[in-house]
């Protein structure tokens, strides 16, 4: 992927258009929002960037329940029990 | 860089994780909901960032960031990788000096005069400039990411990275929940589900 414009001292003033739209559509195609989109549907980059946004912060939203269920769960079984047991073996 | 997780990816995330509870396995029956929550999700950050064995500016970032959390933690879970190296390491040196960009930026438009298809281009991108300082907010180490390009080639490893760790967290919380007669059960999914890719 190297681009002569790139290559300048300082790469931050001229971005390729190509670069650009070539990274924006392999966003595009992580995005679950997007991609359950007719093919025929338009998407600008800005959208995409609003939805990639939005899709980080809801995965991180998501690690945090699952952080949060899984320590009630160490909390809440009997040290002894067959459970207990269990679990520590999933994870430990 | 791989578009989607792969089940090399998971096993190593589900290793790593596992590696750093057991760090906190002689501390996790004396501690509260609140620490063993911290606990859970610092090592299956650690785990995720070192997926990536410093490559990417956004697994660095996270590993110095957790590392201020929990210093110990890391320096354990690293503890094969050069641990010192990846916290101590500078960031990337691509964030461009921003008075040098801005004053450049001026002088470029003063030399132009600029078409009407220009003029609709600046306002594209500055409107995908706005956006992309969402992205920097939400990726770690975006701060130091002033190149656009660079940016959306972390954010697109980092979400790759972000879904493995909730593929396999998920996995096992649903196993755990279950409860111990249908524990055999998850687990041969989730077994199933790290092959299957």
């Amino acid at each position: 992927m190297s681009n002569r414009r790139s290559r300048q001292s300082s790469s931050a003033l001229r971005i390729s258009d190509d670069q650009m739209i070539d990274l924006v559509s392999k966003l595009c195609q992580l995005l679950p929002e997007i991609r359950e989109r007719r093919r025929s549907d338009k998407v600008s980059a800005s959208k995409v960037l609003q939805e990639t946004c939005n899709y980080i912060r809801k995965l991180h939203r998501e690690v945090d329940n699952l952080s949060d269920r899984l320590s009630q769960l160490l909390d809440a079984v009997d040290e002894d029990s067959h459970e207990a047991s269990v679990i520590r073996s999933l994870l430990m | 860089m791989h578009m989607q997780p792969t089940s090399s990816m998971k096993e190593e995330f589900l290793q790593k994780w596992q590696m750093g509870l057991q760090i906190y396995r002689p501390l996790i029956d004396n501690t509260s909901v609140s620490e063993r929550r911290k606990a859970i999700k610092l090592s299956a950050d650690v785990a995720m960032a070192s997926l990536r064995r410093g490559t990417t500016c956004w697994s660095r970032a996270l590993i110095q960031k957790t590392a201020t959390e929990d210093n110990f933690l890391v320096r354990q879970m690293l503890s094969g990788i050069k641990a010192e190296t990846l916290i101590n390491k500078k960031l990337p040196k691509v964030m461009c000096h921003r008075k040098i960009v801005r004053r450049s930026k001026k002088i470029l438009r003063r030399r132009k005069s600029r078409s009407a298809i220009e003029e609709v281009a600046a306002k594209a991108r500055k409107l995908v400039k706005k956006k992309t300082q969402g992205l920097r907010n939400v990726v770690p180490g975006g701060e130091f990411m002033s190149n656009d390009v660079l940016l959306i080639q972390e954010t697109l490893d980092y979400i790759v990275s972000l879904q493995t760790q909730v593929n396999v967290m998920r996995s096992i919380v649903d196993a755990a929940e279950a409860g111990s007669e249908r524990t055999a059960y998850y687990l041969g999914k989730l077994k199933f589900a790290i092959e299957d890719g």
